[in-house]
């Protein structure tokens, strides 16, 4: 049977005309102008509600819960004022989860999750979770009433008392494992529910007008796709690091500080740390005793293994082939009646590690770790980080130094609450001879105790984080000295303080 | 009320199960009627003209050939075509007596079974959402527009892909062999 091409009213009319008189029952349950936007909904509802804690589903799954919501809403929303309820509520929800995603990438994130602020949208957020199933539930009431048919949405009834429930629980905090369970059992249920409840609309779907779109579904995702592209190479360029105040360094130094200097080296300082130190530190060095110093060079990369084969053994080590970073812990005796001792860490960055995005370090003090007995804290802690651009030295203030008290979980000791010195920075690509100093002062409490100070440097490998964290929280979460994107490297600085050379 | 119960009833000749095929049933024929019948006084009267088409042949459903909702789509599709065409019809004669007379010859009736066989086979060989398309725009009779809003599309991508599947089609049962 041949059609001429050109005549498609006609070929229209052979098509019309060669329908057969039953269809398919799969093809006549699709054709409603419901189900495909009712289905969206509920997925979407379901995928919203839980959060699976690992792969990043807690992020993958929400967002596309708020993407089919935002989908099926988008079909109901001109049959009736609720389902439009609906619409508006899933576009305000979109746009938070979609702003939060963004958010994420960037390293203010905690900071801004930490503020009251967000503990208002937080609450916020949870009142349209539940406004958005009151709404459904009213608006499948209201195409129900529309049809003549008995009103009724069960499914949609034990989800806001589901929603309610969970919240008592989010608020009062820990659910036991069982009542955990429970929760989850019971969700599936609504769900299941409101599947079948779903079903059972189709008589009084056909009532409903679906809203006709300008911008087709794929167009749709993929504009949010680009968008969320954008923002998220805009977090990681623009706010993956903190600003720093960087400043050429001033050259000019007093006759006091050449005297001092002079002398400090004279008792062993390394002078080029010296050049690295404020002015106020050098001064706080003023008639130093003695100076101790340990330098060790550590590596910020993986390594390679190496295997030695024997006849009877094999034997695999790991091998650095570089150390880029070389950390050098200084003690200088300083005069008084009561012996005190100025802890200097030092950091030098001698090859580049390639990337540098946030870097923090974690000092254990000396009057915080084995030697606390012997020891107590005599002054504030001090410094300064620092870069060379050909000939000039840029220096900067750390972007926050200072003390910070913290709640760690570990799967060996569970949660410990801890007090310990941070400081941290961020350093420019395309420079080199990165480095920085903390100094503090602690003075003797008991005699005959050594003098054991820790430096924890985290640094940061890689912008492939999410969500972004920056070298101190990482730090503050994880023990690990091997996290993610973030490398921690331990030197200590311990000596016996009573020695003529107390490292000998 | 359950489906099961609803066309018991019909088919024990009780009203109420009528009452309730009305209730349960009546958003779906006006569904299907009225992109057929554009004035709403023709769409509720071809509601009525199922009704009693359901009453009267209830006994011909077989359920092991298709769901009930098959059943009486189609039914309430041939009801809304056949008003349709009388409508048509009526209008016709009204400006031209002399139009030649609508029902199908012996020969017709083969080459639509003919057509039938042809393009169920080609059908087949479409997607099932390309199918769905399909059966809405030739069996539904329905507007871009609606399609387009009930299957989130926007009208262009429903016109393109009508436009491919036409092609298709043309091409499986013979109309241009070159292509696809």
């Amino acid at each position: 049977m041949r059609y001429d091409p050109a005549d498609e009213n006609r070929f229209d009319l052979v098509l019309e005309e060669g329908m057969p008189d039953f269809l398919p029952d799969d093809v006549v349950n699709e054709v409603t102008p419901w189900k495909k936007a009712m289905h969206r909904v509920l997925i979407g509802l379901a995928l919203t509600a839980i959060t699976l804690n690992f792969w990043g589903l807690n992020l993958i799954l929400p967002f596309i819960g708020h993407i089919l919501l935002l989908l099926g809403f988008r079909t109901l929303r001109c049959e009736n004022g609720w389902f439009n309820g609906c619409y508006v509520l899933s576009i305000v929800k979109f746009s938070y989860n979609f702003s939060a995603l963004i958010l994420n990438a960037t390293i203010y994130s905690s900071r801004i999750y930490d503020s009251p602020f967000t503990y208002v949208l937080s609450a916020v957020g949870v009142i349209i979770q539940f406004a958005t199933v009151l709404f459904l539930w009213q608006g499948i009431k209201s195409v129900q009433r529309k049809a003549g048919l008995e009103e009724g949405a069960g499914g949609a009834v034990g989800l806001v008392v589901w929603y309610s429930v969970v919240c008592v629980f989010a608020i009062f905090g820990q659910v036991h494992f069982i009542v955990a369970v429970i929760i989850f059992v019971a969700y599936i249920c609504i769900i299941r529910n409101l599947w079948k409840l779903s079903d059972e609309m189709d008589e009084a779907g056909y009532m409903i007008k679906a809203a006709l779109i300008r911008i087709s579904d794929l167009v749709l995702i993929c504009i949010m796709s680009v968008i969320l592209t954008i923002g998220l190479i805009f977090a990681y360029v623009f706010c993956g690091e903190f600003k720093m105040d960087w400043k050429p360094k001033d050259t000019s130094q007093s006759e006091q500080i050449e005297t001092i200097k002079e002398h400090l080296i004279s008792l062993g300082f390394p002078e080029a740390i010296l050049e690295d130190m404020t002015d106020e530190d050098i001064i706080s060095c003023d008639g130093a005793l003695q100076v101790v110093v340990d330098s060790a060079d550590y590596p910020a990369n993986d390594g390679r293994w190496v295997e030695e084969r024997t006849d009877t053994s094999i034997h695999s080590y790991m091998v650095f082939d570089q150390k880029e970073l070389r950390i050098t812990g200084i003690g200088v005796l300083l005069p008084g009646e009561r012996e005190q001792w100025k802890i200097i860490h030092h950091f030098l960055w001698t090859i580049d590690p390639g990337f540098y995005g946030t870097e923090s370090i974690q000092l254990w003090p000396a009057y915080e770790t084995a030697s606390r007995v012997g020891w107590g804290k005599a002054s504030d802690f001090t410094g300064q980080v620092l870069y060379d651009d050909g000939d000039t030295t840029f220096v900067s203030p750390y972007y926050t130094l200072g003390e910070e008290t913290y709640t760690s979980d570990s799967i060996f000791w569970g949660q410990n609450t801890e007090t310990d010195v941070f400081a941290e920075f961020s350093m420019p690509r395309g420079v080199e001879n990165h480095r920085g100093y903390i100094s503090y002062t602690i003075k003797e409490t008991f005699p005959g105790s050594i003098v054991d100070a820790w430096i924890n440097y985290t640094h940061q490998q890689t912008w492939m984080q999410y969500p972004a964290m920056t070298a101190k929280e990482k730090r503050m979460s994880n023990g690990w000295n091997d996290a993610g994107a973030f490398k921690t490297i331990q030197d200590a600085l311990q000596f016996f303080p009573y020695k003529e050379d107390p490292l000998s | 009320m359950r489906d099961s119960e609803i066309i018991t009833l019909l088919q024990m000749r009780d009203e109420r199960g009528m009452e309730e095929f009305l209730l349960h049933y009546g958003p779906l024929m006006r569904y299907i009627i009225s992109p057929i019948l554009k004035s709403g006084h023709d769409v509720e009267e071809c509601v009525s003209e199922t009704a009693m088409r359901v009453w009267d042949k209830i006994d011909m459903f077989d359920e092991d050939r298709g769901s009930f909702t098959t059943w009486l789509t189609a039914i309430t599709r041939n009801t809304a075509l056949n008003k349709a065409r009388y409508e048509e019809r009526h209008y016709s004669e009204e400006e031209d007596e002399n139009s030649p007379s609508p029902e199908m010859t012996p020969e017709e009736v083969i080459l639509k079974k003919e057509r039938q066989r042809e393009l169920k086979l080609a059908i087949e060989q479409l997607s099932s959402k390309d199918k769905n398309i399909f059966y809405r725009k030739y069996y539904y009779l329905q507007p871009t527009s609606k399609i387009a809003a009930e299957l989130c599309m926007t009208e262009r991508a429903v016109e393109g892909k009508l436009y491919r599947i036409r092609k298709k089609l043309r091409y499986l049962i013979g109309g241009e062999e070159n292509e696809i």
